[in-house]
């Protein structure tokens, strides 16, 4: 759905991406990986619009990204940011309605305030919908923009979507973690693409079925999840590790033991 | 309260401040009089006795002025809006960040300078004159602040109103250089638009002032989804789709268009724009297509009152309206600041 080639971004003389090319189709969950500094947010940036590589192709849906229109690109993808400044008291559903804009001119069809319904429970924050967004605390803002990228992308076709989350669960406790990644699991099942950085190997490998590893701008390793490896770690965050097998899950999990 | 229930109350509440409006001064008519003679300009007769006099005062005099006083009011609250909007901020007022300040210097400069070449400034091409002036000094201080104040995609809002400081006391500065070079008559028309008066309505100005205002008034709602997404950031207010670099262009023309054409028509009349939409975010919340036409039915309503209550207190003499509104606002835009700072969301 959305294939990478050959990308480079430079800024200020600096290369902050050298060379990166991979490719993902509906379905797929892919985790960006890298330490701080090693071209994440950047990557996603080019993936967006939001900047354009100064060399190579980002191509979605067989279109180049430079070529879509905005609205229609906001139709197909929808991206969650790491920071948002929101200054006047808007409500939640205000707030997750704000992802149906790029769906209706001027007023919200009755169908559009369907699926900001689904979209808040799908979060699990229909109890807040009413609340002033400025009041809620920072986990429950973070799922009220979750709940605005899927109403901008909950549209019963079938086509093909991607949703770009830039570290969606920093900012949450444990338990939300594991809620916002199985919602993201359940998504793959709906004709979704998803592209998440993150920093947390365990989760990636619990939840991603592709991973991208990045240092420096360059790309360390493009492939299933099951490439991870203590190798790999090593050379992209420098630390020790062991991996640990998980019968029930039937999965390999990491524990840093440097 | 409820979004249909605020507007229906504000037009009552604006029909009301009207007959009062045409109906008060030093030659006084019952309500009912007021009714008759404003109905009977709208074509429909009523059997209520008034003098011919009375029907002149209030048709060549007051209602003029009411009709300034509603456009004015609308277009100041409406620009004050789109400006907390594009400034993300609600602190954001054109008088307070400099833009009516720059809009009354270009104007001031056209009146001195301008007078001395084109000899009559009294004509309806000059009246434009001064509105396209106005409308210079505004676009080129919002332009201004705007570039001032933006840093990394967000409102520096400290840097926002000091940049407004700033203009301001270069825009009085340059104001008072004119003086200096003015003659008496341009002194008192200079100092009429430093303090802020609707006294300058007449039905020939109104002509001039009510297309303007009318296209910021059509104009600024219909950006109202697009200011609403903006409260997320440009940048997420662009992966929704939205043009914000267009969206930035469109508000800033709009806004410099109706403060231009107020400012050259009653002076600076400064924290109508402040205060009518945050009363307005208050009831009805920060929705800003609800907020536009609330906030333009406020703003008529107050500066309606106001400019009945500057030209009644004290009678004969006249308060300027930009002292009335500076008293109520300048408090209000204390509490604001407190209030603000402890919640600490604004700095």
């Amino acid at each position: 759905m959305i294939s990478v080639k050959n990308i480079w971004y430079k800024s200020n003389d600096t290369h902050l991406l050298r060379d990166i090319s991979f490719s993902i189709d509906a379905g797929d969950v892919l985790a960006v990986l890298g330490s701080n500094g090693a071209g994440k947010s950047t990557l996603l940036k080019c993936l967006s619009k939001e900047l354009t590589p100064e060399k190579g192709d980002v191509l979605f849906k067989k279109t180049l990204l430079g070529r879509w229109h905005n609205q229609e690109l906001a139709r197909n993808r929808a991206v969650l940011s790491q920071h948002y400044q929101v200054t006047l008291p808007f409500s939640v559903e205000q707030i997750v309605m704000m992802g149906r804009y790029p769906h209706f001119k001027n007023h919200p069809l009755p169908k559009d305030y369907d699926i900001v319904k689904e979209s808040l429970a799908f979060a699990g924050i229909s109890h807040l919908q009413h609340r002033n967004y400025l009041t809620l605390s920072g986990g429950e803002q973070q799922r009220t923009q979750i709940a605005r990228v899927l109403s901008q992308l909950w549209e019963e076709d079938n086509n093909e979507k991607l949703l770009i989350l830039d570290e969606p669960v920093s900012a949450l406790d444990i338990q939300y973690q594991h809620h916002i990644m199985q919602l993201v699991g359940r998504l793959s099942e709906r004709n979704f693409a998803v592209i998440a950085v993150l920093h947390d190997l365990n989760l990636a490998l619990q939840y991603c079925n592709k991973a991208l590893l990045l240092k420096k701008g360059e790309q360390v390793a493009f492939g299933d999840t099951g490439v991870i490896d203590r190798a790999l770690i090593k050379k992209v965050y420098d630390v020790d590790s062991d991996l640990v097998y998980h019968a029930a899950s039937n999965k390999n999990y990491i524990i840093i033991t440097e | 309260m409820r979004y249909g229930l605020l507007v229906m109350v504000l037009i009552v509440l604006l029909i009301i401040a009207t007959v009062l409006s045409v109906g008060m001064g030093p030659l006084q008519l019952s309500p009912m009089q007021s009714i008759a003679i404003l109905l009977k300009q709208l074509g429909v007769p009523l059997n209520t006795a008034y003098t011919d006099q009375q029907e002149v005062v209030v048709t060549a005099i007051r209602l003029p002025r009411v009709i300034f006083g509603i456009f004015i009011g609308a277009t100041l609250a409406m620009c004050g809006t789109a400006i907390q909007g594009l400034f993300r901020n609600p602190l954001a007022d054109p008088a307070l960040i400099g833009i009516s300040s720059g809009a009354a210097l270009f104007t001031v400069v056209v009146i001195v300078v301008g007078l001395q070449i084109f000899q009559s400034l009294f004509t309806i091409l000059g009246t434009y004159m001064l509105s396209i002036a106005a409308f210079a000094g505004a676009f080129f201080t919002t332009i201004l602040i705007y570039r001032i104040s933006q840093a990394g995609g967000k409102t520096i809002v400290s840097t926002m109103l000091l940049a407004g400081i700033a203009i301001s006391a270069m825009a009085a500065a340059g104001t008072g250089i004119m003086t200096l070079i003015a003659n008496d008559a341009q002194l008192r028309t200079i100092t009429f638009w430093n303090l802020g008066s609707l006294g300058g309505a007449s039905w020939v100005n109104v002509a001039v002032l009510a297309p303007l205002c009318l296209i910021c008034m059509i104009g600024l709602p219909s950006m109202s989804k697009a200011l609403n997404a903006l409260v997320l950031g440009e940048t997420n207010a662009s992966h929704l789709g939205i043009n914000v670099e267009a969206l930035k262009s469109k508000v800033i023309i709009l806004t410099a268009l109706g403060i231009g054409a107020c400012v050259s028509m009653s002076g600076i009349i400064g924290f109508v724009g402040l205060v009518t939409p945050h009363i307005v975010r208050k009831m009805i919340g920060p929705e800003h297509k609800q907020v536009f036409v609330a906030s333009g039915l406020l703003g008529a309503v107050l500066l309606v009152i106001a400019d009945l209550v500057c030209r009644t207190v004290v009678a004969p003499i006249e308060i300027p309206i930009g002292i009335a509104t500076a008293l109520i606002g300048a408090p209000f835009f204390l509490y604001l600041l407190l209030k603000e700072r402890k919640n600490q969301i604004v700095f």
